[in-house]
């Protein structure tokens, strides 16, 4: 091709017009902060990881008053040291994965390290987002098969509502906060995949592709 | 012993600039994106040096993390694109040619080859630094032979670019 013939002798040429820069000006730009993609990515997975583990103590002593009731103590207990032994374990594959990240690695392997980096975010939120699923379909059934005790906990027997009635209610109350709740998160990774993974998850693919 | 790897960085970062300012040149439209990527890659040179243990020329190492940063770390931290700056890049090319054809058809070239996608460049980039298919393995993690096709690929793309 000529035409990138006589580019290959023009881009050899250009050395002479970019500026040179003086020592003093390097050093300025050393001691600059980095506004890299790994350090935003790994900001983010702190913040996530803290959020999630950070939601088990939100929860006010008084509302696990209510379980007390039903007994679940002891269940609720062992999910709990459960959770714990999983989230050190998701900390300990993120700290291994992100350790791993090299610029000096090819550009596919840099990606695909990258991308497993996040991954072990990911899989962490889905696997709580499981967990509190699960939990509450669990406490629920419990629950709503004891409607006696459930009423008697919530003081509610002098009101007028029906049994039914405030059962419903107290069912689509938690389903539609459940809704609302997947609403928000996947929101905010939609505009985590948008905004700070668009160009790598790009790029990583069409890498991929050409290795077909 | 931080101040002496600091110099040592320094002085050999000043020599092989260039290398930094190709990439640049490659992947951003102005001045200020240039600037900015420049940083970015100078950053990134500096926080692996203390890794670079001589086992391939430092140049090569230099391609390596400019590339990578210019791919994959690097984020745009203003969007839009002056069209005007990049005219102003096209400009530079008039000084070194004096061929008023040959000269329309770079600036035809340089613009087309801002059109390919971030891969793309990288595989043009290491062309005109005349990297054969073994570096581009290196580099870029793409056997030998895909980098061969798509280079091909490219060449047919960027002739329809020129002659739509």
């Amino acid at each position: 091709m000529k035409e990138l013939d006589l580019l290959k002798k023009d881009w050899k040429k250009q050395n002479t017009y970019f500026p040179k820069l003086s020592y003093h000006d390097i050093y300025i730009l050393i001691h600059k902060k980095s506004s890299s993609i790994v350090k935003w990515i790994f900001i983010i997975c702190i913040a996530e990881f803290l959020f999630w583990t950070g939601l088990n103590f939100i929860i006010p002593e008084s509302y696990l008053d209510i379980y007390k009731q039903f007994h679940l103590n002891t269940f609720l207990y062992i999910s709990q040291v459960l959770h714990y032994i999983l989230l050190l374990f998701f900390i300990f594959i993120f700290y291994k994965n992100f350790k791993a990240i090299s610029v000096v690695d090819s550009t596919n392997l840099l990606m695909e390290k990258i991308i497993n980096t996040r991954k072990t975010v990911n899989y962490y939120v889905y696997f709580n987002i499981a967990l509190y699923t699960i939990l509450s379909i669990i406490l629920n059934v419990i629950m709503l098969s004891n409607p006696d005790i459930l009423i008697k906990v919530m003081s509610l027997e002098d009101t007028t509502i029906s049994t039914d009635n405030f059962l419903t209610v107290l069912l689509l109350v938690q389903i539609t906060t459940f809704a609302v709740v997947c609403g928000l998160l996947w929101f905010y990774y939609r505009i985590i995949y948008g905004i700070l993974l668009k160009k790598l998850n790009k790029n990583y693919f069409e890498l991929k592709n050409m290795e077909g | 012993m931080t101040k002496d790897l600091e110099h040592k960085f320094i002085d050999e970062f000043q020599k092989n600039q260039n290398i930094v300012h190709k990439v640049c040149r490659l992947y951003t439209n102005n001045q200020e994106a240039h600037n900015d990527l420049f940083q970015e890659i100078t950053i990134q040179l500096w926080k692996a040096y203390p890794k670079f243990r001589g086992e391939s020329k430092l140049s090569t190492w230099m391609y390596r993390v400019g590339l990578n940063t210019a791919i994959t770390l690097y984020r745009k931290s203003k969007r839009t694109i002056k069209t005007t700056d990049f005219e102003n890049i096209l400009h530079r090319i008039e000084a070194t040619d004096y061929d008023p054809t040959e000269e329309e058809q770079l600036k035809l070239m340089y613009c087309a080859i801002h059109q390919l996608s971030d891969i793309e460049k990288a595989l043009i980039f290491l062309f005109l630094e005349d990297k054969n298919y073994k570096e581009i393995y290196d580099t870029l993690g793409i056997s030998q032979v895909n980098a061969r096709v798509k280079m091909n690929r490219i060449k047919i793309r960027l002739r329809t670019i020129l002659n739509p």
